[in-house]
């Protein structure tokens, strides 16, 4: 392990504001360009998913836990075996991976972990809207996300007229919602006649009933969404699972099969989405990383730092972007977790400056209160 | 008056309630006395629910996973059977039976909103497996002899319950200075002094610091359970001295001398009596049952109730019907997806809950398909009741019901679900027209749009007829 901490967070990023930021208005940026959020429930591993090469301590510390087969990325970092698609698109430059990172939380909780990392702010539950939803609506993009699950996700909230896709188990026929859809009178009606309305002008694909526990249907629908000029700009998915206290094992435990899941939706996407791909970028979100050590039942506690797994053609090029903080005990985090020296929603406030056309700036005032979030734009994506 | 406020504060009128010459003093005279659970089936009490939940954890942490420490599979399949053994798949269902047969049948259904009320506001989210054994226990022995009490013995109750302290993570929380805290160098862990606090009480409008939250949540150390090692986390709750943190506290500029496990009690009796927390449980209170923005003075009588009777629930919950009646033809509000499930049933009688004979369970097979079905009916329409995502519950606010999933579940709902549902005495036309003039003012409107369907009576028909009533503006709301 020869990584060592780089300064790259000091000066850099700001340069581009002193510039000045001038939105291209070229072709590229004509062409829709598509952001897909995959929310990982539960904590993922970045030690796991993208674990460090050689590092001893690590190996000492999880025994049970080491993966045999890693894939290899570069001299420091390996990837999990069962995140096949990221290590082929790895090659092409259309993957990358920031570690060391998570959203400025540091209490362990899932539920106020997870409130937070859709809300963006920094105390559970204050905040109402998502960063996502709060985005659109800054970039006046209206109308065009799309949430693959039953309620409409607190992350895309604060924009209106949002779609989702989670279909009944068995089919709804249509004339249904026609008869009586104009019984909605009165504006105390409004808001359920315009989401009838929404239900009326979605494709005839995504009328159908499918099963819903089957993610690879689901995922195959959003990808044709994505892929037409007119639909969505935006796609969220959840998973949940990513506890994992117990067998989390190594190649085929537990978060290996969370981690599989994660790479099936991705496959699809890829596979699917054909050019589009190349306008798209995937983005993982999750509440915390996990401890740097096995616990009694090989498993891992609620931890601190964790990684962003990132695919599509929008990234600047394959890379661990991390600001490596080390595993020593002096290192962790309250001598238990991987540190954060990235604050994940930098990452995720640039993906949009790059994806909405806008200015970080804006963004970062608009969305993010102000907060000190450096633009990684140059650093990640293709500008 | 309308048909319409025995929906808004009840179920509807089934096929065998009549509407009450004086509806208000109807619904007044419901609120005295806690009406027994009906349900003929079982229904274990909290501590034999809690012993399951031992078994269940133990089996599976103490046992299980050391046992099949290298081996996935062996280990998926040893849990199945636990799963099986200890009723982890099963409680829940029974609980959701318990809770929809007295929905349905209760001679007190205004008492039994007021008690979904409740449940929701002092939530247990979905945590660890609260759900599978305590939380619908918890709603019949910590939420419901409290509805005749008053509000700050509500508090006391559901603070020092198994279930909320599971929940927030209090048996965690140690005292810095305390003779644990110090030994084991932990310290607090702030969840349910947050939550206390912002959730169950004075809402964050009462401009608390961090350092009120960590000052509660010192005053609460030392509530916890008692561990040992074949129960786990599952012992009772008691007060630890040994985690206590000791010295004087102060929470919203009051001060709490050391006074151990009386502290909690002391801060309680403040908080459950501030004005702010008041105004905030009043709020909700109208939101629930009269309108999302309920104006000042719609929820000002009730605060004045709440003042006059020191809190009394009784008399609180006589304002919010009195508020209710009185605004009951200019305000509107829309019903999330259990109670309108709960009011097709009992309006429509539909053969939910499962019969308490079948819902019988050997612990030697999984539960089967009718048992689970209700269960099933629930999550399919995205309101498990015992599952809210997050500790504040589910939402009483509409735009966090409608999108486009939501609204076409309840489409799939009543036009493919719901005919199977429908008693094979009931379905004939004459008996739908018979329960719309029984609950609708305008059920000449409401019938004409299913005219056309008024011939047929197979499953198909029911669903064309339902799917349209079930989701007419003045069903999904009032």
């Amino acid at each position: 392990m020869n990584c060592t901490r780089r300064n790259f967070l000091i000066g850099g990023s700001t340069t581009l504001f002193l510039s000045g930021y001038f939105p291209k208005i070229s072709f590229a940026s004509m062409q829709k360009k598509n952001l897909i959020i995959i929310s990982l429930r539960g904590g993922m591993d970045g030690l796991t998913a993208v674990p460090v090469i050689g590092d001893k301590r690590l190996k000492k510390l999880r025994k049970k836990l080491i993966l045999e087969d890693v894939l290899n990325l570069n001299s420091d970092f390996g990837l999990h075996p069962k995140l096949e698609i990221f290590h082929k698109l790895w090659q092409k430059n259309q993957a990358a991976f920031v570690h060391a990172t998570n959203i400025p939380y540091t209490g362990r909780s899932h539920f106020d972990g997870q409130n937070l990392m859709e809300t963006g702010a920094h105390i559970p539950y204050k905040e109402k809207t998502g960063w996502l939803g709060r985005g659109l609506l800054a970039s006046n993009i209206i109308g065009k996300g799309l949430a693959i699950s039953l309620p409409m996700p607190l992350l895309l909230r604060g924009v209106p007229q949002n779609n989702n896709f989670f279909p009944s188990p068995d089919f709804v026929e249509t004339k249904l919602i026609d008869q009586i859809y104009n019984e909605f009178k009165g504006e105390h009606n409004e808001l359920i006649k315009s989401t009838l309305n929404t239900i009326r002008q979605r494709p005839l694909s995504m009328q159908i009933a499918t099963d819903s526990d089957d993610r690879k249907k689901l995922a195959l629908e959003a990808a044709k969404q994505l892929k037409d000029q007119s639909g969505p700009r935006v796609a969220v998915f959840d998973l949940d699972g990513f506890d994992t206290h117990a067998a989390q094992g190594g190649v085929d435990g537990a978060h290996a099969d969370e981690l599989e899941e994660v790479n099936k939706i991705v496959t699809i996407l890829y596979e699917n989405l054909g050019q589009a791909f190349d306008n798209t970028l995937i983005l993982t979100l999750t509440e915390f990383g996990r401890t740097i050590k096995q616990n009694g039942g090989y498993g891992t506690e609620h931890g601190y730092g964790s990684a962003i797994l990132m695919a599509g053609g929008l990234l600047k090029k394959s890379q661990v972007y991390t600001d490596w903080p080390g595993l020593k005990k002096k290192e962790l985090f309250e001598g238990r977790d991987l540190n954060s020296t990235v604050d994940s929603r930098a990452v995720y406030n640039s993906a949009m400056s790059i994806c909405f056309n806008q200015d970080p700036e804006f963004l970062r005032k608009e969305v993010f209160w102000g907060d000190e979030l450096p633009d990684l734009s140059q650093e990640l994506f293709k500008i | 008056m309308s048909l319409k406020f025995y929906r808004r504060v009840a179920f509807g009128l089934s096929p065998n309630d009549k509407p009450d010459k004086d509806p208000f003093n109807w619904a007044l005279n419901q609120l005295d006395t806690i009406p027994n659970l009906l349900w003929p089936g079982i229904i274990p009490t909290e501590k034999e629910l809690r012993k399951k939940y031992g078994e269940w954890v133990y089996g599976d942490r103490e046992v299980l996973r050391k046992k099949f420490k290298n081996d996935k599979h062996a280990y998926k399949k040893a849990k199945d059977e636990l799963r099986i053994k200890t009723g982890e798949r099963y409680f829940e269902l029974n609980e959701h039976a318990i809770r929809h047969y007295q929905t349905k049948y209760s001679k007190q259904p205004v008492f039994e909103r007021f008690w979904l009320f409740w449940g929701n506001h002092f939530a247990i989210s979905e945590k660890d497996f609260l759900a599978e054994f305590s939380t619908g226990p918890y709603q019949r022995e910590i939420i419901r002899p409290n509805m005749v009490k008053t509000f700050e013995e509500m508090v006391q109750s559901v603070t020092t319950s198994w279930c909320m302290i599971h929940h927030l993570d209090n048996s965690e929380s140690f005292g810095p200075n305390s003779k644990k805290g110090m030994e084991w160098r932990e310290t607090i862990n702030e969840n349910h002094a947050r939550e206390l606090l912002e959730l169950h009480t004075v809402s964050p409008n009462a401009g608390y610091t961090q350092d009120d939250v960590i000052q509660l949540a010192y005053i609460m150390t030392g509530w916890a359970h008692k561990w040992d090692r074949k129960n786990l986390e599952t012992g009772d709750i008691w007060f630890d001295q040994e985690m206590h943190q000791k010295g004087d506290k102060i929470v919203l500029g009051v001060k709490y001398k050391n006074d151990a496990k009386r502290e909690l009690a002391k801060v309680i009796h403040d908080l459950a009596t501030h004005p702010i927390c008041i105004k905030f449980v009043s709020t909700k209170l109208c939101r629930h049952f009269i309108t999302d923005e309920p104006t000042e003075d719609i929820i000002y009588p009730v605060i004045e109730a709440w003042n006059k009777s020191n809190g009394s629930l009784i008399e609180i919950h006589k304002a919010v019907i009195t508020q209710a009646y009185k605004h009951n033809e200019n305000t509107h509000k829309f019903h999330p997806p259990e109670i309108w499930l709960m009011q097709l049933s009992r309006m429509f009688d539909l053969n939910i809950p499962l019969s308490s004979e079948k819902m019988n369970y050997s612990f030697s097979s999984k539960p089967n398909r009718r048992q689970r079905q209700l269960s099933w009916i629930l999550r399919e329409i995205g309101h498990s009741p015992y599952r809210a995502k997050q500790p504040n519950g589910w939402s009483d606010f509409e735009v966090d019901w409608v999108s486009p999933e939501l609204l076409l579940r309840r489409f799939w709902f009543s036009s493919v679900e719901l005919p199977i549902l429908v008693k094979s005495g009931n379905r004939s036309h004459d008996f739908i027209l018979a329960c719309l003039k029984n609950n609708f003012e305008d059920h000449e409107n409401m019938a004409s749009l299913i005219e056309n369907f008024r011939f047929g009576t197979l499953d198909y028909d029911l669903g064309q007829k339902y799917g349209v009533i079930c989701n007419l503006p003045g069903v999904l709301k009032v």
